[in-house]
């Protein structure tokens, strides 16, 4: 008797917690993030970590840093081609693209009321030069000085007209100079040892965006408020809060109606969602690109630094069949530069599979061993794991006659022989660090991927010739023709094998104004809601 | 005698310790990859000055025997170090996800216990019967259903479909934590008197506490039952019955405590590995614990976090032990006196 009533009670408290339980996810999980709509709730898997726009340099930080900090430019809505005003109300450069005149707006206003003026864009920008963070390559080659209180110059020691994409970076978030320096901020040339002012900015705002900071946790959620000081068009939610979750987390939360907004659903993940009534699907084309490449040196491999090697590759792979798994919405990129961006080439120019030339070109290489294609094996982006396509890629050059083992490894120690350059073949991402094909040219011989391919400038010094004719263009036509030219010379050497941009998807709620694919913040925050 | 034996097992626990920290060093040092670049961005990680940076910041420079050394040195002064991957003080990371573990693991144990200890009596009493089947199908169930795919499960049945419980997280977006003093934010938000952030705790940690719950039940049912078979064959619980002890008394009086010195023993090691291995039940619960931690921390090469984490396991291991071994006393005199 006395067990069942121990039961009973047992019973009882369970019912209760489910009660009030009850109540609580009914009353205030679902509804907060789907009624009064005052406060955003975005999912996102966290790569967050610091605040501090000088040190961030991650997709996270970008999002968040969009909000907070203004920069000199930025993009509209859903573009990622033309840099408009923000901080700054024009600009223009000289005749040799070296110099760049801004002009600011008189009415900017950091969000404790200070007027930013351009000796806040200077202490911002040397900030980042010489912090040597993940973004401090931004200043590479660039010099910045205020002539007077509304104009900033930015000098370049190369023509460089890549400077209107560069400055968009949240990187280069301008910050309130004297804020920033009275917490342990300073531009000066040993920054990266005397500068202590990520802690402050861990929990402070110093920007002129429509949001501050109210909590900033890297781990769990961040949360902004509306600024009450933005001297724009005021914020559209009081409270935005940026939850980490995980993709599968995202799929169960925009369901449950705990977030509002996911940002990183897979193409596989989509069908459990396409007919709820309550959400919409956004759909755009990521600037991330996958790529495969054979490393040029002999001394990495004999056969991968042949052109009948790279020809089978090229001609070897089953690009429809990739596109398959990297899911609907995604689409096979042509050359290196990705197709949202200026200079990208046309779906035409792509690649084709040519079973002939594939294995014409194996034959040519004769009797030999097994090459091996490292990647990482723990990494996946938009639900499209590299393993996945490192065993399609395996199966499409077997069946034009071509043995690959291969050989995954976790990122932290992938990225090791990657960045060596002792991979014969990898299998890798390149996201834009900015809005410009002058981004890609890391991809030529002596360049930063290049030389990860084992690929030097003396193997073949025309195609450098190229790339540093591209880097100093400066006439639009002249430019597009240029990195025209320079894809299209490296599909033919082959060194690298662009394969495709996965798709891009934003899932919001049907009353979420605004929510699109932003190819360079991944999502912009301040348009949503307006 | 229990002062030297607390002063004893104490020794053995720095000893073990600093052999964990030494193992966790050279594990963590052998394996491929560089920690000092794994957090830089492309561009930076080509950028040798950048990277250099970098090392001297976080000690890497230095040989692995120097910065054994310094840890430990550090340690004494009850310095973790500095995660390379969340820039913050080791110790804080650990007061920040030990406490949600240790929340999620408490839990659990509690309702493990009065499920798996309750139905194992019940199923010893009924031994052979229906409901000792019907309980045999239960134990195998919870033992053998895997951890994830039952979270996976309970999150849509109970969230997706029907949104009884809150899908991930501890608290809802954007509420803001209590004022950490237990860092259990049940409790902390009990002692700060604000019930709405206690319905929203307890609303977030029931799902993940009953599916972690799922295999201890399992097991505790399994220990109470067979434990409970052992000691209802003894002439002293024969005897009991005879004087005209009523059932119950008999039962909870006599069977029970003798049964529980091997299902505490099963209960220590069940929950400190609950504590330390609740990564899947973190993860897919966006349950920001030690374990999910951990796990990223791993996945960093992050080597201050790394040990860190160990550290902390190893001291919830023998923490737990301890505690075991002064309940063997109090449970069944006979071992105190031994």
């Amino acid at each position: 008797m006395r067990i069942s009533r121990g039961g009973a009670i047992v019973a009882a408290v369970l019912a209760g917690a489910l009660a009030l339980t009850g109540c609580t996810s009914g009353n205030s999980t679902a509804p907060e993030a789907s009624t009064a709509k005052t406060t955003l709730v975005v999912g996102k898997s966290f790569d967050l970590s610091t605040a501090d726009p000088a040190r961030s340099f991650e997709t996270t930080g970008g999002i968040f840093g969009r909000a907070v900090y203004d920069t000199l430019l930025t993009f509209a809505k859903g573009d990622a081609t033309t840099p408009i005003p923000m901080v700054a109300e024009s600009y223009e450069a000289n005749e040799g693209a070296t110099e760049y005149t801004f002009t600011l707006r008189d009415d900017v206003v950091f969000s404790d009321g200070t007027p930013l003026t351009s000796a806040d864009v200077v202490f911002s920008f040397d900030r980042v030069k010489n912090i040597q963070g993940n973004g401090s390559f931004l200043m590479e080659g660039l010099s910045v000085s205020a002539p007077d209180e509304s104009t900033v110059v930015i000098s370049s020691d190369e023509p460089n007209t890549a400077i209107p994409a560069i400055i968009t970076a949240q990187t280069l978030g301008i910050v309130n100079s004297e804020l920033v320096k009275e917490n342990g901020g300073t531009d000066a040339a040993d920054a990266s040892t005397t500068d202590t002012a990520e802690e402050f900015l861990n929990t402070t705002s110093a920007g002129s965006g429509p949001y501050i900071i109210e909590t900033f946790n890297t781990e769990t959620e961040t949360v902004i408020v509306a600024n009450p000081n933005y001297w724009g068009e005021p914020a559209a939610y009081e409270k935005i809060v940026l939850k980490n979750a995980t993709a599968e987390n995202q799929l169960m939360d925009i369901q449950s109606g705990t977030i509002d907004i996911a940002l990183d659903l897979g193409a596989d993940q989509l069908p459990a969602i396409e007919s709820n009534p309550e959400l919409a699907i956004e759909s755009g084309i990521s600037p991330t690109i996958f790529f495969l490449f054979s490393n040029a040196s002999p001394e990495i491999s004999k056969v991968t630094s042949t052109q009948a090697f790279r020809d089978a590759v090229k001609y070897g792979l089953d690009y429809d069949g990739l596109l398959e798994i990297a899911g609907e919405g995604s689409a096979q990129v042509p050359g290196v530069i990705p197709s949202v961006f200026f200079g990208a080439l046309k779906p035409g120019d792509a690649a084709v599979r040519d079973i002939d030339k594939a294995k014409a070109a194996v034959q040519e290489l004769g009797d030999i061993d097994p090459i091996s294609l490292e990647y990482p094996s723990d990494f996946s982006v938009a639900g499209i794991s590299f393993g996945t396509v490192a065993e399609r890629v395996q199966a499409n050059l077997k069946e034009v006659g071509l043995e690959i083992t291969l050989a995954p490894a976790p990122i932290s120690t992938a990225l090791d022989s990657y960045r060596a350059g002792t991979e014969q073949m990898g299998l890798w991402l390149w996201n834009p660090d900015y809005p410009d094909p002058a981004d890609y040219l890391v991809f030529a011989p002596d360049k930063l991927v290049g030389l990860r391919a084992g690929w030097t400038g003396g193997s073949n010094p025309d195609l450098v010739a190229l790339a540093d004719k591209a880097a100093v263009a400066t006439e639009e036509a002249e430019r597009a023709d240029i990195f025209r030219e320079f894809q299209l010379t490296m599909n033919e050497v082959g060194v690298f094998a662009p394969l495709f941009q996965p798709a891009a998807t934003v899932v919001a709620g049907k009353d979420i104004e605004g929510a699109v694919f932003s190819a360079v913040f991944g999502i912009d925050l301040t348009y949503i809601g307006k | 005698m229990l002062f030297r034996f607390i002063l004893s097992r104490l020794g053995s626990a720095a000893i073990l310790a600093v052999g964990i920290i030494l193992v966790s060093f050279v594990l963590t040092a052998l394996l491929p990859g560089d920690a000092a670049t794994s957090r830089l961005g492309e561009r930076a990680a080509g950028n040798p000055e950048i990277v250099a940076a970098v090392r001297a910041r976080y000690g890497l420079d230095q040989p692995l025997y120097v910065q054994f050394f310094i840890y430990l040195g550090n340690l004494l002064r009850g310095d973790l170090g500095t995660s390379i991957r969340t820039q913050k003080p080791v110790l804080s990371d650990l007061a920040q996800f030990g406490p949600a573990s240790a929340e999620l693991a408490i839990v659990a144990t509690i309702v493990a216990v009065i499920v798996g200890v309750g139905l194992g009596i019940v199923a010893s009493l009924r031994a052979n019967g229906l409901v000792d089947q019907a309980l045999r199908v239960v134990s195998l169930g919870g033992v053998s259903i895997p951890i994830f795919w039952l979270a996976l499960i309970a999150v849509y049945v109970f969230s997706t479909l029907n949104r009884v419980f809150p899908s991930s997280g501890r608290l809802n977006p954007g509420q803001t934590p209590p004022s950490q003093v237990t860092g259990m934010y049940t409790l902390d938000s009990l002692l700060a008197g604000d019930l709405t952030l206690f319905a929203s705790a307890i609303s977030h940690l029931i799902l993940p506490a009953l599916v972690l719950s799922a295999p201890m039940i399992g097991l505790l049912l399994r220990f109470t039952r067979s434990s409970m078979l052992e000691v209802l064959g003894n002439e002293y619980v024969r005897a009991a019955e005879a004087k005209g002890l009523p059932r119950h008394t008999v039962i909870l009086r006599h069977v029970l405590r003798g049964a529980l010195v091997p299902v505490i023993t099963v209960l220590g090691t069940a929950f400190a590995s609950l504590l330390a291995g609740t990564v899947l039940v973190e993860q897919i619960f966006g349950w920001p614990g030690i374990g999910a931690y951990a796990f990223r921390s791993a996945s960093n090469l992050d080597l201050p976090a790394i040990v860190g984490v160990t550290l902390f396991v190893a001291i919830v291991y023998i923490t737990v032990n301890l505690i075991v071994d002064f309940l063997y006393g109090i449970i069944d005199p006979r071992i105190r006196r031994a």
